[in-house]
């Protein structure tokens, strides 16, 4: 908890014979995060190489893109499917060299037919185009070719046109253009191509077909029909393959990838002619179940050690330590960056904190039943594990949401049957007077801003923590003063606000006795302790004064929970009055046959206006929750950028060993 | 120069509408302030989440940093308002 997972570090070294034994069991086991060895001439390393494959990573890798090709042609994907029952490694193996092959070669046919298929018809479809332009024409379309001594003009011309040499002409006219088709002698031709010119003549070929154009356009849509059937037919056999053997082919992806992870492991090793040498990473809980396992497949014949740990300079892979409600919150962790081996992991208080954030903002026990009624709806239908991990975290959210929407007694912008528990949130809007007090908005604002101050404060603290880990000698010592000095000039700036003003749910030092120069004692402790924070900070770095300023942004930012919450009950209040104050309510009063109009209107605005404010209330309140996280929590603390474990090994779905 | 003619009341109305005025100013003028501000954060962000996914979380973090001037201005209305 607060800490990433403890690691220790192995070093293996074995004979190359006993590579096979050692890699499936590092494999199995899914806890060792190779450290991949590079041919840079280490120290100690001399006369290694970089390891070559096991053998058959060829093959397998052939194998797997084929398997992925046909998954490509059917769209599965492994994520989408459940696995129902998993299939052990020498079922698989038989079934692949029994089956796979006769799958791969129907599939290729059956895929390979329906693209030239495809390409016919679009063959025939370009002939529909050629012809359309002669449908109007009664002609046999063998009679306009084959002259010796006339020439046939076809094309499309902008204007009306007659041609002064000897012709036959067929004109059609339609909406957007006029179609010419004329016949004239060879010897006149150059003078009607002169004429058609002027009128913007733009020639079309006139199609190698035999029979009037309708006669066979009809024939070309009747072929194109049986072609698409024939597709159809296809489609169905795949779908049929599809549905017989998708479990089938998820599970060899599955069988192939961790057969070549395997065999492409030992380029990932130092070796030698005689033997290899593996470095990694495993929790420091499981390195003695890794060391034993390992010498019991090898009988032996393998050298673990475990090897000394510098937390601070070797980049040791950061695996969470969370329990598990906290885990889904590692997600929004990612997003910011990895905790550091050597840093607080602030995973259990965003996941804590990130919830609580978002209710205050967005308090409503209507839309939080509508974003936890969305959760479990979406949880049906996305199954990865991201998808998974961000419906948990929307669903503590919303969880928190109705839990904060009973205290502020809010259902949709209505008011539930009682009071509200904490402060209450009803704005006057439509100019009906609120029950109770109205709206108390300072208190809310105090609230947020002692949240401000607590939430900074312990980021602060945690910055002390974090630098008395990873920092040395005299720098170790300024930068936690440093941090303290943080702290002391906020609190000071506090206590001065304090001993000036009286303000609500603060404690009030103003009628404290003034003791010297005219300055009260709430006064004085607030200079001593700017001055003093100011010095601290100035002594680890003198321009991390500039950024004094930012103890006050950063404090008021916290406003943002009142102030995005408060716009979306205003608009929630204002939806309600349009639909019910302005439409439903007159309607009913004064009931006509109008009034079903207007109550129509009235539920689609009531409907709308609330979808959209539950859109904006989950993208405010979800987002600007997360960024006080990560723009005034973290910057006091956290830095983040650790590398991540990444076990050699996979979770098994469809296959076990 | 107040108008000798007014009452109370309509001094008082008059400055609810003046506080209503305020109140909008301040929400709107923040607003375009990070509006502008984010327009080139935003611009920048996609961008770099275009050449590389894992970009989004510090690109969301850049673009909504301008989002504290309108809260400010936000919490100034409220204020006035109430």
């Amino acid at each position: 908890m607060l800490a990433p997972k403890p690691m220790s570090r192995l070093l293996i070294v074995a004979s190359r014979d006993q590579a096979v034994p050692i890699i499936q069991e590092l494999y199995r086991e899914n806890l060792f995060h190779i450290e991949e060895y590079v041919d840079q001439g280490r120290e100690g390393y001399e006369g290694f190489k970089i390891g070559s494959p096991l053998e058959g990573a060829t093959e397998s890798s052939a194998e797997l893109i084929k398997v992925r090709a046909i998954e490509n042609i059917f769209a599965i994907r492994g994520e989408d499917i459940e696995a129902k029952q998993k299939l052990s490694l020498p079922q698989i193996r038989s079934q692949i060299e029994r089956e796979l092959p006769g799958i791969e070669k129907e599939v290729e046919e059956l895929a390979g037919s329906r693209s030239k298929l495809d390409s016919k018809i679009k063959e025939h479809e370009q002939k529909i185009t050629e012809l359309a332009p002669f449908l109007e024409i009664p002609v046999d379309l063998a009679l306009l070719r084959g002259f010796r001594h006339f020439s046939v003009l076809a094309g499309y011309v902008s204007r009306d046109v007659s041609i002064s040499v000897p012709h036959e002409m067929e004109i059609v006219k339609n909406k957007e253009r006029t179609f010419v088709l004329a016949i004239v002698p060879e010897k006149n031709r150059a003078e009607a191509e002169r004429l058609l010119q002027d009128a913007q003549f733009q020639a079309v070929t006139v199609p190698e077909e035999n029979g009037t154009a309708s006669a066979r356009t009809a024939y070309y849509n009747e072929q194109i029909a049986t072609l698409k059937k024939e597709i159809e037919a296809i489609n169905g056999k795949l779908a049929q393959i599809k549905d017989s053997h998708s479990g089938f082919l998820v599970a060899c992806e599955e069988a192939f990838r961790a057969n070549i992870e395997q065999a492409e492991a030992p380029l990932r090793f130092a070796t030698t002619s005689k033997v290899f040498v593996a470095e990694g990473w495993v929790p420091a809980d499981k390195a003695q179940g890794v060391s034993a396992n390992l010498d019991r497949v090898t009988g032996g014949k393998v050298f673990v050690s475990e090897l000394p740990v510098d937390p601070l300079h070797d980049a040791v892979p950061v695996e969470y330590n969370n329990p598990s409600f906290a885990k889904p919150a590692q997600m929004l962790m990612d997003i910011y960056s990895r905790p550091m081996y050597t840093e607080v992991d602030p995973t259990l208080m965003l996941a804590i904190v990130f919830p609580i954030f978002f209710g205050l903002i967005l308090g409503d026990v209507g839309y939080g039943l509508l974003l936890l009624i969305m959760c479990f709806a979406l949880g049906r239908v996305f199954k990865g594990d991201d998808a998974k991990e961000f419906l948990v975290v929307l669903r503590n959210a919303s969880i928190s949401s109705i839990i904060f929407g009973c205290l502020f007694s809010e259902f949709l912008g209505f008011e539930l049957p009682w009071a509200p528990i904490i402060f209450s949130r009803h704005l006057n809007i439509g100019g009906t007077e609120v029950a109770g007090q109205g709206p108390q908005i300072a208190q809310l604002m105090v609230v947020a801003i002692w949240i401000g101050i607590l939430h900074i404060t312990l980021g602060r603290g945690l910055g002390m923590i974090n630098h008395a880990r990873q920092d040395h000698g005299s720098h170790r010592i300024k930068a936690v003063l440093a941090n303290f000095g943080w702290i002391a000039v906020m609190w000071g700036i506090i206590i001065g606000i304090w001993s000036m003003f009286a303000l609500p749910l603060m404690p009030d030092l103003s009628g404290l006795p003034v003791v010297a120069a005219g300055l009260s004692a709430g006064l004085i402790a607030a200079i001593v302790l700017v001055v003093m924070g100011v010095i601290f900070i100035a002594r680890d770095s003198v321009l991390e004064i500039v950024e004094l300023p930012t103890i006050i942004s950063h404090v008021l930012s916290y406003a943002r929970l009142v102030a995005v919450g408060l716009s979306s009950v205003a608009i929630a209040m204002v939806v309600n009055y349009m639909s019910i104050g302005m439409f439903i309510g007159p309607a009913l009063k004064n009931f006509t046959i109008l009034s079903v109009v207007l109550i129509i209107v009235g539920v689609l605005v009531f409907l709308l206006g609330h979808a959209l404010n539950l859109a904006l209330g989950m993208l405010g309140g979800g987002l600007h929750s997360i960024r006080l996280h990560y723009v005034e929590f973290f910057t006091k603390f956290y830095k983040g950028g650790g590398r991540k474990y990444i076990p050699f090994g996979m979770k098994r779905r469809f296959t076990e060993d | 120069m107040a108008d000798v003619n007014m009452t109370l009341e309509m001094v008082q109305a008059s400055q609810t509408g003046m506080k209503a005025i305020g109140a909008g100013l301040a929400v709107g003028l923040t607003g375009v302030g990070t509006g502008v501000a984010e327009m080139g954060i935003g611009a920048a962000a996609v961008g770099a989440i275009a050449e590389n996914k894992d970009f989004f979380g510090l690109g969301l973090l850049f673009t909504v940093i301008p989002e504290t001037i309108v809260i400010f201005g936000l919490v100034i209305a409220l204020l006035l308002l109430f």
